[in-house]
């Protein structure tokens, strides 16, 4: 069977719809988390398989921005939830209610 | 290429990794005198970029097209530096309250100013994204500061998850976008995209983009963040949000709407989308604000709904519509920093921020009751100030457009009814600063010489956007013509 650029991109749909569902669904912060790594990933297999069938490299150059930024985001994400578990002892939404109307 | 044409942005970085160094030399107690620092080397830059010469007002742009610097970008630059400034003051004065790591705070705003002018500049996806991830990173931090309180915590966390969800839809736009037509730049893309209206996936790519931008500008329906994290972040920090990251996110809208892609913005189907999308943000920022009792919290709604109203312009999709949004900006600009510095200032000991924690302001400090009172009077659009001739303007160019099609009417409508309603709310803060039963404590309040100045800086800002509106108007004028309209 030949892999062409829609069998790359239906991967990449899928990746991104199940990372979707985990943000939604999962209701612990570290595994919300993980799935938001999942959609940003998604996103970038999309743009290196457009980049290879394409043959055009900004693609790839762009992927690298997004590792690059979506490493300084976990750097601070995670950084926060560690603060926010240490003071409440719990890393689920729905401890998360100090603020309501 | 010309990278000379980055040198504001390069003197910001430069001025925040100083900012840094200097924590290790400044003795403690000195510290918060850093905020003066840097206000007074970007007040040098914001003269520099004025007067019309040198490297700061150069146009052009660099990086085959990337990096524009043109009337849009120059516009917003000032606006941001003069926001940054006068956020700084905010800092100054609620320093006591960060307990430890103030000159990171100071530097943080100054980075997520560079963040801000980059975004003033982007003329290229992978522009766009890095510097709406640099604004919004960092604004994580910012908004987590008082590590100690667990609103604060809250609200960076919220901020973070909300976030880093509307970075992923913009980075698979950008993708899709991308794939389809094979173009990051701005005005390339501009030229190929007429051919891809009619592609799926093209308008799924446009689509999730503005997610992203709908989600910095807190637009319905990507609001949901905005209370919570208004109400939890510091003072300052909340004050730049409302301003500084609000601005960010219209400057790329405009740009992305009015120069990468013009040929879907005319479809019909996105015009109904530009104004359905316009009136439900006014209406549920307003309706929500009525049973609020956190001045902060209400100010967030309050957004909210200005964000609605900036969208009436945008809609419009005029030359008139585009130039009543940067005016109507900038006297959003005074407003809301008066609000918060009156905030950061009188509520320092109430716990809650809450709205009785205004009472008597008239006998313990009668120039902050009256900014508060212009404030909140020209939020809710009440002439002669900045806030009612800014609306006046937005309402005046979605009815041009009314003649062409007739959903613009009932924007309008919605418009002045989302008004009505906000003068509830707007002049229940007013009757707490004047009229409220036995105020528990009649202290009176000191001002500090460099609040004294910040808040009579504001004043002048906001009378004199409103009577001298042609002041800001005319150079509006000028960039939305430039954005082709």
């Amino acid at each position: 069977m030949h892999v062409g650029l829609e069998h790359y991109l239906t991967v990449s749909f899928l990746l991104f719809a199940l990372g979707l569902l985990g943000v939604i669904l999962r209701r612990n912060l570290i595994v919300m988390y993980m799935s938001l790594e999942l959609m940003l990933n998604a996103a970038n297999l999309a743009l290196v398989s457009f980049s290879r069938f394409n043959n055009k490299l900004d693609g790839q150059v762009l992927v690298f921005f997004i590792i690059t930024v979506a490493a300084a985001e976990v750097a601070v994400g995670l950084a926060l939830i560690v603060a926010l578990y240490r003071k409440r002892q719990s890393a689920h939404v729905e401890d998360l209610t100090s603020m309501k109307l | 290429m010309n990278a000379s044409l980055m040198t504001l942005e390069l003197c910001v970085l430069a001025l925040g990794v100083v900012l840094l160094l200097a924590d290790f030399w400044m003795p403690a107690e000195r510290k918060k005198y850093l905020a003066y620092a840097a206000i007074a080397a970007l007040a040098g830059l914001l003269l520099i970029s004025f007067s019309g010469q040198g490297v700061c007002s150069l146009g052009g742009s660099a990086f085959h097209g990337a990096f524009a610097n043109d009337a849009l970008a120059v516009f917003f630059k000032r606006f941001f530096l003069l926001a940054a400034i006068l956020v700084l003051f905010i800092a100054a004065e609620f320093s006591g309250r960060i307990a430890a790591g103030i000159s990171e705070f100071y530097s943080l705003i100054v980075f997520a100013l560079a963040g801000m002018l980059f975004a003033a500049s982007a003329n290229d996806f992978a522009m766009l994204f890095v510097s709406i991830e640099l604004i919004t990173i960092t604004f994580y931090v910012l908004v987590s500061f008082q590590r100690g309180k667990l609103q604060s915590l809250e609200a960076g966390v919220k901020y973070l998850i909300l976030g880093a969800l509307s970075s992923a839809f913009m980075v698979f736009g950008i993708a899709l976008i991308w794939g389809t037509t094979g173009e990051l730049n701005f005005t390339k893309l501009a030229a190929v995209a007429p051919q891809f209206v009619g592609s799926q996936i093209f308008l799924l790519g446009v689509l999730l983009v503005l997610v992203g931008l709908g989600f910095k500008i807190a637009a319905f329906p990507f609001q949901i963040w905005a209370p919570d994290v208004y109400q939890g972040a510091p003072t300052p920090t909340t004050a730049f949000l409302a301003i500084g990251s609000k601005a960010a996110g219209f400057v790329l809208l405009l740009r992305v709407l009015f120069t990468a892609v013009p040929s879907v913005m005319h479809t019909p189907a996105f015009t109904n989308l530009l104004i359905i999308i316009s009136g439900i943000t006014i209406l549920y920022g307003n309706l929500c604000a009525l049973p609020q009792r956190n001045l902060k919290r209400l100010l967030g709604y309050s957004s909210i709904a200005h964000a609605g109203y900036l969208l009436l312009g945008v809609a419009a999709l005029s030359a008139n519509g585009q130039a009543a949004v940067l005016y109507y900006l900038a006297g959003y600009l005074f407003t809301v920093l008066a609000a918060f510095a009156v905030i950061a200032i009188v509520l320092q000991n109430v716990e809650n921020e809450d709205i009785s924690g205004l009472a008597g302001l008239n006998q313990r400090s009668p120039l902050l009751a009256a900014t508060m009172t212009l404030a909140m009077v020209s939020l809710a659009g009440i002439p002669p100030l900045a806030g009612f001739f800014g609306k006046f303007l937005l309402l005046k160019a979605v009815l041009e457009q009314g003649a062409t099609y007739h959903g613009y009417y009932c924007l309008a409508f919605t418009a002045l009814v989302g008004v009505v309603i906000s003068l509830y709310y707007y002049f229940n803060v007013v009757r707490a600063l004047y009229w409220s039963k036995e105020p528990a404590d009649l202290s009176p309040i000191e001002l500090s010489s460099p609040a004294k100045f910040f808040i009579w800086v504001c004043i002048a800002g906001i009378f004199w956007l409103g009577i001298y509106p042609s002041t800001v108007l005319d150079p509006a004028l000028a960039v939305a013509k430039s954005l082709g309209l």
